[in-house]
């Protein structure tokens, strides 16, 4: 038992997860311009006010996402900071919420946005707005 | 939305149940399964290398007895796996405290998963693979096959309960094993990662780098809600995001834990007739339709809660979770509104409605046998359940069932503040709060639930040894004493008679929820009262 329940079964799960979904057993990771930047489902820290900011009182400590009205009330301070306008903010935010909305089949979920997916998409939308932030700093 | 996402949970899991009830029936009196030749194959390789005659037929002493000392030996083992990771391969850790490896092998090995340790810091992928989902298919098997055992009392006669090791290898084999190997990979294309690596180290946006724990989790993930076991891979449980990524995985296991648990009445429904089992399904889900009214009554959150999920998928899981004695949570206890919490308190008081795999099929036959002899003292008819007699014993060994529960909650709540063992985890100054912190957590222990407030925090000697034996006896107590019953009820003649009083319809639903309700209340509001009410 010990050898088909805690051996064969995980081994297995594993084997077929690593072939057939490899991306989501490895913990979803995220690429941009061909770097790992993060995971879908991890919050990261950022240390400048050009990009919307996680929340740090969820359960997990890890809540990748922030409510609708969060990141609207953090808009302002973006534009401030960056200069890109109101109301495409205020689109790309939408758009985040639509994206998740079709992750949970529309009714699974409540609203939210993904902090991560957000941030990535203001860099490509305006990569020269960010060019200081992503300068690659080679990991130590 | 929210309403659509409660009936894909009740639809889903109500659905589901009447196929595995359909199953499980089957397997309670060895009937054919589907593909029974492979299966039977397959079983008897077991059989061959434990040793043991599938014919043989247990006295409830012998299956105790066999229960027991399969019990003892998995959890021994898990102790050495967590005492010695050390030296043991798959990114090895410190091994744990003779007291933390001591109440996480009990906590496993009863079905509790209460958790004085956090997953990914404490324990190597060795241990959780190899030691805690091994004993997260042992745990729920071991309560499944008492309950088949149960449940062969009341219709074979004089003929032992059953074989426990042919029951507990055809449960791991044909039930668990299965739906949880396709469970984990519908998990896995949801999001949940499964690596035999322990940390990834990935950038990030602005060109750092971070290390992320990480592990088997799929595989566990699974099996952890299907066999109301509750144990996370991670401190933060269902609420860590690798453990339960989106609402539709939220869902999917609120499902999964569900399913067993409602699987029993219909199984008992197809061997003691239709009207009794559906009777037993109406009166838990009135039990669980409470929980949930309480939890939805108030908003909970957002502090202590996944975006995600918000106040209303917390509250479906986390009354779900505890309902079925699972134990595992997308929030933080603390998160919760105080009205939710007493649904919790309810759910695991009561620990039948639907209560954890097997156990809570059996919990609630006892509370039939006691609502049997209350009514039957009201309207002086000598009470009988399947044509047979219920008699003083009966009683006695059903109301001693009942009242452990009590005992083993208040006591040990009271020796933690006696002996300041509450007050150095959570303050001197005691308040409503913190007492519901510790009631909880002896009420999550003894009721093998497994989820609590105190968490890490209750790593201290006191802590560890004392919920330990109160998991353990929590657990062994009630579940000999059932089988006592069982065991006489067998030996029992029964003639085809009109039930004195009926078990099933309308007014026995009515009689037994509410009976169950005035027991559970008249028991434990006072302690509620100091608790949660003042919260």
């Amino acid at each position: 038992m010990i050898i088909t329940t805690g051996v064969a079964y995980p081994l297995l799960v594993t084997a077929v997860g690593q072939t057939v979904l490899p991306s989501q057993s490895n913990g979803s990771q995220v690429i941009l311009n061909g770097k790992v930047v993060g995971s879908e489902f991890i919050s990261q820290s950022y240390n400048s006010a050009k990009f919307f900011q996680p929340r740090n009182d969820s359960a997990s400590g890890v809540d990748p996402d922030i409510t609708p009205d969060s990141a609207i009330s953090q808009i302002p301070a973006i534009n401030s900071a960056t200069g890109i306008p109101v109301n495409v903010l205020k689109t790309l935010v939408d758009l985040d919420v639509a994206r998740n909305k079709e992750t949970n089949a529309l009714v699974f979920a409540p609203d939210y946005v993904n902090v991560l997916s957000l941030n990535i998409e203001l860099v490509k939308q305006y990569p020269e707005v960010y060019t200081n932030e992503i300068s690659v700093k080679e990991a130590p | 939305m929210d309403i659509v996402i409660l009936l894909v949970v009740l639809v889903g899991s109500l659905g589901l149940s009447v196929i595995f009830g359909r199953y499980i029936a089957r397997m309670i009196v060895y009937e054919k399964r589907p593909l029974e030749k492979t299966l039977g194959r397959v079983e008897n390789g077991f059989y061959k290398i434990i040793g043991i005659d599938r014919y043989e037929q247990m006295t409830w002493k012998q299956y105790f007895l066999a229960m027991v000392v399969t019990n003892v030996i998995a959890a021994g083992f898990l102790m050495v796996v967590l005492l010695y990771q050390n030296n043991l391969p798959l990114s090895p850790k410190p091994g744990l405290s003779l007291d933390l490896a001591f109440n996480t092998a009990a906590s496993f090995v009863t079905n509790t998963n209460l958790q004085h340790y956090a997953g990914e810091q404490q324990l190597s992928i060795f241990s959780q693979m190899v030691g805690l989902i091994f004993m997260m298919f042992v745990a729920p098997a071991s309560g499944i096959a008492t309950a088949f055992a149960f449940i062969r009392g009341f219709i074979r006669k004089e003929f032992g309960l059953g074989n426990f090791y042919v029951d507990f290898t055809r449960i791991i084999i044909t039930l668990l094993l299965p739906i949880s190997f396709f469970s984990a990979l519908l998990l896995l294309f949801l999001g949940v990662p499964q690596t035999l690596d322990s940390t990834i180290t990935i950038g990030t946006l602005q060109g750092g780098s971070q290390t992320i724990p990480i592990g088997p989790v799929a595989s566990l993930e699974s099996i952890k809600e299907l066999g109301s076991n509750g144990g996370g891979f991670f401190a933060a449980n269902s609420s860590h995001p690798f453990e339960n990524p989106t609402g539709i995985s939220n869902v999917f296991e609120c499902i999964l834990m569900l399913v067993i648990p409602l699987s029993f009445p219909i199984a008992y429904g197809h061997l003691l007739g239709k009207g009794r089992g559906i009777s037993i399904l109406a009166a838990m889900l009135i039990g669980f339709g409470v929980m949930l009214a309480l939890g939805l009554s108030e908003q909970s959150g957002p502090t202590g809660l996944e975006t995600r999920f918000g106040s209303f998928g917390s509250t479906l899981f986390l009354e779900s979770s505890v309902a079925t004695n699972t134990g595992a949570a997308n929030a933080a206890l603390t998160g919760m509104s105080p009205n939710a919490v007493i649904g919790f308190f309810l759910g695991m008081f009561v620990q039948a409605i639907p209560g954890a795999d097997g156990t809570g099929m059996m919990m609630m036959i006892i509370f039939v046998v006691l609502t049997l002899f209350l009514v039957g003292l009201m309207v002086g008819k000598t009470p009988e359940f399947m044509s047979m007699k219920i008699n003083p014993r009966d009683v006695k060994l059903a109301a001693f069932v009942f009242l452990i529960h009590p005992a083993l909650i208040l006591i040990p709540s009271v020796m933690a503040y006696t002996t300041e063992n509450a007050q150095s985890v959570l303050g001197e100054h005691t308040t409503p709060a913190t007492f519901t912190q510790v009631l909880y957590e002896y009420s999550s222990a003894s009721a093998n639930n497994g989820s609590d407030y105190l968490g890490t925090s209750a790593n201290t000697p006191f802590w560890n040894w004392s919920t330990a034996w109160i998991m353990l006896l929590g657990r062994y107590a009630p579940i000999g004493l059932m089988l006592a019953v069982a065991g006489s009820f067998t030996l029992r003649d029964r003639k085809e008679v009109v039930e004195p009083i009926k078990t099933s319809g309308f007014l026995f639903v009515g009689v037994l929820s509410v009976m169950v309700f005035i027991l559970t209340a008249l028991t434990f509001f006072p302690f509620l009262a100091m608790g949660p009410f003042s919260m």
